[in-house]
């Protein structure tokens, strides 16, 4: 029987607080070793449909992983569409989050009718950039773009998202709208955090966000892991960074105030999926200027070593891959989860040491949520 | 890995279906999904299987369920 791949997280309690954390991953780090063999457009068509949560910024990393194999550039306006594919997929991914999750996890209503509009928003995305659905063909699929369509689709989930968190999201990430809207009670989920003053649990921890260009070693050390020990626990000369909205995003005018005031918390963390969303649709909106019709490229003769990195969703993903005469040889995949969910990684250290008391376990759960794992997630209290 | 097995469905009652996939059945929610879905299609779930993600063709899902079988025929699941 196949099953779901998922995380279990063991808070074991002495005395006071959390003496330790156990990670228990049972997520398929190396299955992507089985595409060896298959043919590139083969491996390209499985990827988003084997991937559940970030099926776009999977195929698009193997997608460039391979170009680079085959040293193929895609044209600027090429770059532009798969651009807008995977913030379409990084607005999707925490839109549906704070519509669907963030009311369940305080106890209220979710906001399906916002989740499934954006939803319903973004579902032409594809289809407005490629019609005739090439999208991950090497070198560039038939790009033609409807402007008029593209357009519409942004400003359908700016206005949802507007909605949604009762502002207006570009003006909701500066430092004193988020107070003012903080104060009058902003979400639920925001306003139990702020009710129970957590914003700043977990904030204690060492914070390592991930370099801009990943690992600065990532390359050597995927192409010698032959066991997929790096893939399963990576680390970088014995730091494990995270990834994801706030390691990339801290450096923002709102994220860097609220660490001013509560540290790389659950507030801050909370806060930069708003910001990621601001970003994102803006990001979008300026790509999509850069936009221009093109034939499909030729394919070339597929060999050579690629990697390609995607600041996805959940943060940086890796796509490594050899290519030998026209197959697949070698491939792999490190995503974002293996840094943030590390046994010794950032989730780890913010719970090592937190008080246990009665709300152990909802703090726990709420940092689970802000740290974002994309299967499913356990949490036991011993 | 967040890998998803295509699963296919076995009944939908209103906004709720139940889905097989490698011989084992769970029900989950339609609310998320815009198109129709009918007995026999195949669904993506999202995690923890709460939510239908997504409705594939039978040719993806197909492909996609023989690449998971051998996944977990060589032991990587």
């Amino acid at each position: 029987m196949f099953t779901e791949a998922s995380l279990h997280v063991t808070l074991r309690v002495d005395g006071p607080s959390v003496r330790t954390v156990l990670v228990r991953s049972t997520r398929m780090v190396q299955a992507a070793r089985l595409f060896a063999g298959k043919q590139p457009a083969e491996v390209l068509h499985l990827l988003p449909a084997v991937f559940s949560l970030c099926g776009t910024a999977q195929a698009l990393t193997g997608l460039a992983a391979m170009e680079k194999a085959a040293a193929i550039a895609a044209s600027p306006a090429q770059k532009s569409a798969r651009r807008v594919l995977l913030l379409g997929e990084t607005v999707a991914e925490h839109g549906l989050t704070i519509a669907r999750d963030w009311p369940l996890l305080a106890g209220a209503s979710p906001a399906l009718d916002h989740a499934k509009r954006l939803r319903h928003a973004l579902a032409g995305l594809r289809k407005a950039l490629y019609p005739d659905g090439d999208w991950l063909h090497l070198g560039g699929g038939q790009l033609r773009p409807d402007s008029g369509q593209i357009h519409a689709i942004i400003a359908q989930c700016h206005a949802t998202l507007t909605q949604l968190v009762g502002h207006d999201l570009d003006e909701l990430v500066q430092p004193i709208a988020f107070q003012a809207w903080l104060r009058r009670e902003s979400n639920p989920l925001l306003s139990l955090v702020t009710s129970r003053c957590w914003q700043a649990v977990g904030a204690g921890a060492a914070f390592l966000p991930m370099p801009e260009l990943g690992p600065p070693d990532l390359s050597p050390r995927l192409q010698n892991d032959r066991d997929g020990v790096y893939l399963a626990r990576p680390d970088c000369a014995g730091r494990v960074f995270e990834t994801g909205p706030l390691a990339h995003w801290h450096w923002h005018p709102l994220l860097t105030d609220l660490t001013d005031r509560f540290g790389t918390g659950l507030l801050t963390r909370l806060a930069a999926r708003l910001v990621l969303l601001a970003e994102s649709l803006r990001e979008m909106a300026e790509h999509a200027h850069d936009l221009r019709a093109e034939p499909a490229a030729p394919l070339p003769h597929l060999d050579g070593h690629g990697l390609a990195l995607t600041e996805a969703a959940r943060g940086l993903l890796a796509h490594r891959v050899v290519l030998k005469e026209g197959l697949v040889g070698e491939y792999q995949i490190l995503a974002p989860t293996e840094w943030n969910f590390h046994p010794e990684g950032a989730l780890v250290r913010m719970l090592t040491g937190a008080p246990a008391d009665q709300d152990l376990e909802l703090r726990a759960r709420l940092l689970v949520h802000a740290m974002d794992p994309c299967v499913a997630c356990t949490i036991a209290v011993e | 890995m967040c890998m998803a097995v295509p699963s296919k469905v076995v009944a939908v009652d209103g906004q709720m279906a139940i889905v097989e996939a490698f011989g084992q059945t769970r029900q989950t929610s339609l609310l998320m999904i815009d198109e129709e879905v009918k007995i026999g299609d195949y669904l993506v779930l999202g995690a923890g299987g709460n939510f239908a993600a997504e409705k594939v063709s039978e040719e993806t899902a197909l492909a996609a369920i023989e690449y998971l079988s051998q996944v977990l025929a060589d032991g990587l699941a």
